[in-house]
């Protein structure tokens, strides 16, 4: 009987000198790994253009069906996106979403992004539903230079082919 | 045609002689994947994807016999390279080879090489998703490029061809099918290809760009995103789209449409297939011309007039109110105070239930149409004397003689334009006979131009040619007025018929025997021809009798009316001389213009419209509205006529609710509800259902007139089909025409979107499994019975030189050009006039000119046609800037024109 107690009291004894494990959420708040996957993201080029260009695919490929795209022509003096077509809607329901990172693997343009944040509560099933200017971060946040390809808007022609005789 | 037995890929298939490897392997269900070939157009053999490897039984050159080897069986000779399957027939014996590497290397090397100028933006691209060209790379192509991107062609992206075609040109790959659609089917040779090499591009050769009316099928079968529609740029993804059938509305073709919606908008309008009636086209006016259903400016609630205005209200209050002054007026003045219109748009069951409840107050004075001084009697010809069941234009070709007179169908009914084309191609004889040239002539295989109000004499003159050359005149010794028709025709001679119209006798002679000797015969006419008074219809019923043809399938008169459901409207009954099955009333009630009339002078008290908006076109109408006591209009819009009203209800169109509708053919077709009604907007028929039963429950007397009888039982219809299933009971020739009945797909569905189909032809268009109508039981046995020759013309004396004439435009109508990319395409005003009578009067094209006839005068700009025949102007119908009822005095009007000095 004895020899049990000391051994417990033993083991709060040797913790008593190690440091502890558990934090004091939420002033303190543990790093999660890099893989993590949080709430999403809208990324931004480094221009400041939006990385999403309204394709759907992240929606097509959500088993949760859990976001809405609602894509629209971009106008060419003043694009939302590089490419023609931007999304004028894009909303996540964080309630539905099961953070499986899908969506992530169908972006062509790396535009959406399951970041650390985690801290997803609501009053109202409404509040649930983030929209597109919830999710985009600033516009002096963005990375990478638009691929080419989705340079569209106000394309040059390829010069006439040069043959040399 | 004899068949021939080849064996693809170890599978036996028998197919009829000249068929195409394709399609040959096709019904094997093997899958040669290809981007040129398109069932509907002719091969090419361009896009060289649907290489195999073919050969056929070595034949000995001494004894002609085929080479057999050491088992009995043929030694093949495969040919030495691979050949294209689209463009090679079938032949007996042939052995084809559609999996093997030296093919595989060849149909991979044709997607690297067609992927070398593609952009492959697919996420972009509008196409993606049901893009033969993301298909086939998936299924046969290399999944990388070895080209960089930066060395592909590129090209300004998409080139606007037209306000409702973008073309991108990265993205094409020349297969051509676009532009052999636009020649071999459209008849608008207006796209072609322009350069070389890189360069090679598909331009539109035409001003405006892309002038046709049936652009929008090339974004159809378009195998990649090269050309897509501006309508649909940039809306949703096609997986996200929910498909519904739906029937056109807007012409009586009839086509059958998908409306693919999301959330319960209309995202975009796609055909349907149906061989019989639009195969896998539609027009751009039944695919652009939708979006009025969608409007801002659909109303959303009840209106009834207080102290002036009009102010929105519940159903309940609405309804009492119709339901009071109706039982108000009807007791004060009796049933034929009341008068009803209703719109020629509307489903079988809105029309059926209308005139029902109209008749049931004692009312006659039903009619669909806005009246006005051009307004036609109701056409009983082309109905009685309609083709039979099982008609099918599609099969129809050598053996079949078609007599267009007096149509315009490229304005009137587009795809007729189509199916009529496609008899002449398939050697048909289409004759085409007219005051004015169309497009049609350049499809017909006989171009007939009588004089100007020349056609009675070319149809009397046809009619006497037949009865000359023997044909029985027994089917038309029972119809009323037979015999003065003869006696005119015998007092004729045919000489005289003949150079009345400007044609040799032995033309007419050789049309008629043509037409009584044909396997099929068929009458197409239009509003020209029925524009010259019931008359020259008579004629030509007359001549359909004499053929002894009429109802049977492929044979009978198809009339163009204007209206997707004119037929149907005739049919239920929405006319003052007959109830519904052209049965005769005893008491004829007043038609739209006596409504109009009667409303001024009191006689008409109470006016219900549905779905019509005379008073916006038509001055003796908004008179007739404004005296009227009490005026009820239910609409998707606040018309004209409504802001007229005293009581405006909230209508559906046509894709927030269900019903049939008749065609031209009097091929019967259910049309699927596709979205929520907006706002408290009901359906026409449930409208008219909960307007009787307010009815039933006005406690007072009738007066003099007696109670209303309208008996709450009586109106007992909870769904449409309850009306349709009443419908088939009451109304002669529609037994059997049930929503069951209606959704059996017998010819229909063998396109689109099955299974192991995506990476074949492909195209856009959607297999039909929702039903592709029912042709209802002719009715020309009993035609006699119905039909009553009056010979009524509108030729009148009036020395005025020049015959005017009403143009139908296909994009005139502003309700359906409500939010439309159509809009830019809708004319001006103008008068269009003959080079000879411009140079007499020494007008040009853009001066303004004066139109006077008998009953006032017009100011519009001119336009010389060259091709317009001397003595006759047009007036386009239907514009907003054209008041032609200030100047019409009846379908015809005689006029005098001059130019315009300004001072």
């Amino acid at each position: 009987m004895l020899k049990e107690l000391v051994k417990g009291l033993g083991t709060t004894l040797r913790y008593m000198f190690k440091r502890p494990v558990t934090v004091q959420y939420p002033e303190v708040k543990r790093p999660v790994r890099e893989r993590f996957r949080g709430r999403h993201e809208l990324k931004r080029f480094a221009n400041g253009q939006e990385r999403c260009i309204g394709c759907a695919l992240c929606a097509a490929a959500c088993p949760a069906d859990a976001i809405l795209v609602v894509p629209a022509e971009n106008d060419p003096a003043n694009p939302h996106s590089p490419g023609e077509r931007y999304a004028a809607v894009y909303e996540i329901n964080m309630l539905r979403c099961i953070f499986c990172g899908y969506c992530e693997d169908a972006c062509p343009t790396n535009a959406i992004v399951l970041e650390h944040q985690y801290e997803l509560s609501f009053y109202d099933r409404r509040a649930s539903i983030y929209t597109k200017e919830m999710l985009l971060v600033p516009p002096d946040k963005g990375h990478g230079d638009p691929p080419p390809i989705l340079q569209q808007i106000n394309r040059q022609p390829s010069p006439p082919a040069k043959i040399d005789l | 045609m004899s068949d021939v037995t080849l064996t693809i890929d170890g599978v036996q298939v028998t197919v009829p002689a000249g068929t195409n490897i394709v399609d040959a392997a096709r019904q094997a269900g093997i899958a040669i994947p290809v981007f040129c070939y398109h069932p509907r157009l002719k091969p090419v053999g361009m896009c060289r994807m649907c290489l195999v490897e073919v050969g056929t039984p070595k034949v000995d050159p001494a004894t002609r016999q085929p080479v057999l080897d050491a088992n009995g069986q043929p030694v093949i000779a495969m040919m030495p390279k691979l050949q294209t399957a689209c463009t090679t027939p079938v032949s007996p014996g042939m052995v084809v080879k559609t999996t093997t590497e030296q093919v595989k290397f060849a149909q991979r090397g044709i997607l690297e090489f067609l992927l070398t100028s593609h952009p492959l933006d697919c996420p972009v691209c509008d196409k993606g998703g049901e893009c033969p060209l993301q298909n086939l790379t998936m299924g046969w192509g290399p999944a990388v490029s070895r080209f960089d991107y930066n060395d592909k062609v590129h090209f300004e992206k998409p080139v606007k061809l037209g306000d409702l075609i973008y073309l991108d040109r990265e993205r094409c790959i020349l297969c051509g099918r676009c532009v052999r659609f636009q020649d071999e089917i459209a008849d608008d040779p207006v796209l072609g290809f322009d350069h070389r090499g890189r360069n090679w591009m598909i331009i539109s050769k035409s001003d405006p760009p892309f002038a046709s009316k049936f652009s929008g099928n090339t974004t159809d079968i378009c195998p990649v995103g090269a050309l897509t529609s501006s309508d649909f740029r940039f809306k949703a993804r096609v997986w996200e789209l929910q498909s519904k059938p739906v029937v056109c509305t807007l012409c009586p073709v009839g086509c059958n449409l998908t409306f693919d919606m999301r959330h319960d908008r209309l995202m975009r309008v796609m055909p349907r297939e149906n061989a019989a009636v639009n195969d896998i086209w539609i027009c751009d006016k039944g695919r652009y011309g939708h979006r009025f259903i969608e409007a801002p400016e659909r109303l959303t609630t009840p209106l009834v007039r207080r102290n002036g205005t009009l102010i929105p209200v519940s159903w309940d209050e609405a309804l009492e109110v119709v339901a009071d002054q109706l039982t108000i007026i009807r007791a004060r003045h009796g049933g034929q105070a009341l008068a009803g219109l209703a719109g020629a748009h509307l489903s079988n069951e809105d029309l059926y239930l209308f005139q029902k409840l109209l008749r049931e107050l004692g009312s006659e004075n039903i009619d669909t149409g806005i009246g006005g001084p051009s307004a036609l009697s109701a056409d009983v010809i082309g109905g009685l004397l309609a083709p039979g069941p099982d008609t099918d234009l599609s099969k129809l070709g050598a053996g079949t003689v078609v007599f267009v007179v007096g149509a315009d169908p490229e304005e009137e009914a587009p795809l007729y334009m189509l199916r009529l084309r496609g008899i002449a191609q398939r050697g048909g004889k289409l004759v085409v006979a007219g005051l004015r040239p169309t497009k049609l002539d350049r499809s017909a295989t006989q171009v007939v131009r009588y004089r100007p109000e020349g056609e009675l004499a070319f149809a009397q003159g046809l009619l006497k040619a037949a009865i000359e050359s023997g044909a029985k005149t027994a089917l038309l010794e029972q119809v009323p007025g037979w015999n003065e028709m003869r006696r005119a025709l015998s007092q004729a001679k045919l000489t005289d018929l003949a150079a009345a119209c400007d044609l040799t006798e032995s033309t007419l002679i050789q049309l008629a025997r043509e037409f009584l000797s044909a396997e099929q015969s068929l009458i197409v006419y239009g509003w020209e021809a029925r524009s010259a008074g019931s008359a020259l219809t008579e004629l030509l019923a007359a001549l359909m009798l004499l053929s002894g043809k009429a109802g049977k399938a492929n044979n009978g008169i198809i009339a163009l009316l204007p209206g997707g459901n004119s037929r149907g409207a005739i049919e239920m009954g929405v006319r003052p001389d007959a109830g519904p099955g052209y049965a005769l009333r005893k008491q004829r009630g007043l038609d739209a213009n006596g409504i109009w009339s009667a409303a001024q002078s009191g006689q008409v008290r109470a006016i219900w419209l549905a779905g019509v908006d005379p008073a916006a076109s038509v001055p003796a109408a908004r008179a007739a509205l404004e005296a009227a006591e009490f005026v009820v209009v239910q609409d998707l819009f606040l018309t004209a006529s409504a802001e007229l009203a005293d009581v405006v209800l909230p209508a559906t169109s046509v894709a927030e609710r269900e019903g049939t509708y008749t065609n031209a053919e009097r091929r019967v077709q259910r049309s699927r509800q596709a979205c929520a009604p907006v706002g408290e907007a009901r359906p026409d028929w449930q409208i008219v259902t909960a307007v009787a039963h307010a009815l039933a429950m006005v406690p007072i007397g009738g007066g003099r007139h007696g109670p209303i009888p309208v008996k709450a039982e009586a109106w007992d219809y909870i769904v449409a089909g309850d009306v349709a299933d009443e419908i088939a009971k009451t109304v002669p020739g529609y037994a059997g025409i049930t929503y069951a009945a209606l959704a059996a797909t017998g010819s229909g569905g063998n396109w689109g979107r099955q299974f192991d189909d995506a990476i074949y032809y492909d195209g856009t268009s959607y297999t039909n499994s929702e039903g592709v109508g029912l042709v209802l039981p002719a009715l020309a046995a009993k035609a006699a019975l119905h039909l009553a020759f009056t010979g009524a013309t509108t030729g009148f004396a009036d020395d005025r030189p020049l015959l005017l004439l009403e143009q139908v435009l296909a994009y005139a109508d502003q309700r359906h050009l409500r939010g439309s990319k159509l809009q830019s395409l809708v004319p001006a005003g103008c008068v269009a006039l003959s080079n000879d009578d411009a140079a007499k009067l020494n007008i040009h094209s853009g001066d303004r000119v004066r139109l006077t006839s008998a009953s006032g005068e017009l100011v519009l700009p001119a336009r010389v046609l060259a091709d317009l025949p001397a003595g006759m102007v047009l007036l386009p119908a239907g514009l907003a800037d054209v008041e032609a009822a200030a100047i019409e005095t009846g379908p015809r009007t005689r006029v005098s024109l001059a130019k315009v000095v300004m001072g």
